[in-house]
């Protein structure tokens, strides 16, 4: 590709995540639920128990990034097909590839933005992290995987958005059992652990820790390095099933 | 690709599970021509335009557009392209201008360059005044000219539009004729489908007759027309209504429409002395008087029947 192509492609990604932003994220909904529902499941676990907002800052933080970046990526497609608005942006000089790599990137700015929110919050109540650079880099990298995570399941041949959330669903919250959140990675049933290795939540909750100067499983560059291999992984899945389920969508 | 040719289609297949949608289809399409893709519904005009346009992959054959091959350059071959899908829809919840811009992004066109075609064509198209109005307030008309805007945004050579007019109302209708007679006038290239034959008749220079998967037959109307020349088509009208089934017995080896008081019967012109004496005979039987009779040559509808149902 010549430098023009590839700026062209660079700008025709960022065009689409934009329009992904405006249609579906940067909307009052969809922000206070994607602070209320990490919040929740948070509350669920931390109240009662004793810990303090300092201690469980982490948790929330992985869970927002969790459920943003990944909750709305899965919908996308098949709202799109829905629509009827699929066709007609494909018929443009666009690729599947292009229209998913914005709609990743849209998903991955919007976990960035709420993960944000939390750790100024946390500023604010001088929750202080260790480690910024590893936080940042965490929640940059840690985003974007759950975001093509969730394109994978947008895969599924229906145009009806609740089938993707429901198979989503099914995926994402058992996930948040696995991946040393709450229940430290070593305390988990042996027949559980393998599962936790391959999610990328326990990278992304390791690191965090980490960041903020709790007891880790692995060190940052391990944490990162593994959260970029499932990055690619997600990614490459997302965009080959995609093209494959194509067709029947349109 | 032959000079001239900015469309190239060769031997195109697709099937969807035991379906066979597109069988070998192949046409190429003139720079400056308005080439019109006809057949019933289910003829595979549709599953045809989008393995053109690269949005559907074949299972055989090659399309080229502008001489880039639509599988392999996508982007660059679209480039040149505007698209107007046959059940397709803006973003409903963009306004008509974000709509317009976005698709001017997309193609990667200048923002002043942006701005000023959006307003030209908005003019153009009349619905400038619903510029700020959302997508999903518009009349299936209004939406249907903002898709027609949305494919003319990036300037394209080439335009496809997969039944432009399905579903508006005449006023419509007939201004989207009359927009692409203009978009010809400039030099544009059109490739449209319809199964609305008139349309086809009134605005393509060419066209290729589609039935199950199949090109069945193709040239201009014209061609065609000579090509049925050996046919008549001979119009009553009688005083009062007619009983199908007993003018069907009388001219059985004709094809033969009845409605109310008229009738058209279609036949080989040497038979047509046969078939006015038969009339006549017709008339006295069942004391008729014929109030209005017409003969011509078969019109561009009765070939198009004729073609898909094997007749011809």
């Amino acid at each position: 590709m010549r430098f023009e192509e590839i700026r062209q492609f660079l700008y025709r990604i960022w065009v689409l995540c934009l329009k992904d932003m405006k249609l579906y994220y940067f909307k009052g909904p969809t922000i206070v639920m994607g602070i209320l529902m990490p919040l929740f499941v948070w509350l669920a676990f931390v109240a009662g128990r004793g810990f303090s907002f300092t201690e469980s800052l982490p948790a929330l933080i992985t869970l927002a990034s969790f459920f943003v970046s990944s909750s709305i990526t899965p919908i996308v497609m098949p709202w799109e097909a829905r629509q009827k608005s699929l066709e007609m942006l494909l018929s443009k000089p666009v690729t599947i590839y292009i229209v998913l790599l914005g709609t990743a990137l849209a998903s991955s700015i919007f976990g960035i933005f709420i993960s944000s929110v939390l750790v100024t919050i946390g500023l604010l109540l001088n929750v202080i992290p260790r480690d910024l650079i590893s936080l940042a880099l965490g929640i940059a990298v840690s985003s974007l995987c759950y975001s093509f995570m969730g394109l994978v399941f947008s895969a599924i041949p229906s145009d009806v958005p609740a089938d993707a959330v429901m198979l989503s669903s099914a995926v994402r919250l058992p996930l948040i059992f696995v991946s040393g959140i709450f229940i430290p990675v070593h305390s988990l049933p042996h027949y559980v652990k393998p599962l936790a290795f391959i999610s990328p939540l326990t990278y992304f909750s390791d690191l965090i820790k980490n960041a903020y100067g709790y007891s880790s499983l692995l060190s940052p560059s391990i944490d990162v390095i593994a959260l970029l291999l499932l990055t690619i992984i997600f990614a490459a899945l997302a965009l080959a099933a995609n093209k494959r389920t194509l067709t029947r969508r349109l | 690709m032959p000079l001239g040719n900015v469309v190239e289609v060769h031997d195109l297949a697709k099937s969807f599970g035991d379906v066979r949608a597109v069988d070998g289809v192949s046409f190429s399409v003139r720079r400056g021509e308005i080439y019109g893709l006809l057949g019933p519904n289910g003829a595979g005009k549709t599953t045809t335009i989008r393995m053109t346009i690269g949005i559907v992959t074949p299972d055989r054959g090659e399309a080229y557009i502008m001489g880039y091959n639509v599988h392999k350059e996508p982007v660059k071959a679209r480039s040149f392209i505007g698209v107007v899908p046959e059940i397709s829809n803006p973003y409903v919840d963009l306004t008509v201008w974000e709509n317009l811009m976005l698709v001017g992004e997309i193609y990667c066109v200048p923002k002043r360059i942006r701005v000023k075609r959006a307003k030209n064509l908005l003019k153009m198209l009349k619905i400038y005044e619903a510029r700020n109005r959302k997508a999903k307030v518009l009349s299936k008309g209004m939406r249907r000219r903002l898709l027609l805007a949305m494919a003319l945004m990036g300037d394209p050579d080439i335009l496809f539009l997969d039944e432009p007019t399905s579903g508006l109302d005449v006023i419509s209708a007939r201004m989207i004729r009359s927009l692409l007679l203009e978009l010809k006038e400039q030099g544009k290239t059109i490739i449209l489908t319809t199964h609305n034959i008139d349309e086809a008749g009134m605005l393509c220079d060419r066209v290729a007759i589609m039935n199950r998967g199949k090109v069945i037959a193709r040239g201009t109307p014209e061609e065609l027309k000579i090509r049925f020349g050996e046919y008549a088509r001979i119009l009553l009208c009688f005083d009062r209504e007619i009983d199908a089934k007993l003018i069907r017995k009388h001219f059985d080896s004709y094809e033969v429409i009845v409605q109310g008081r008229r009738l058209a019967i279609i036949c080989r012109s040497k038979d047509l002395r046969d078939v006015l004496e038969q009339i006549v005979q017709v008339t006295n039987e069942y004391s008729l008087s014929i109030e209005e009779l017409r003969a011509s040559g078969l019109n561009f509808e009765d070939i198009f029947v004729r073609l898909v149902e094997g007749l011809g």
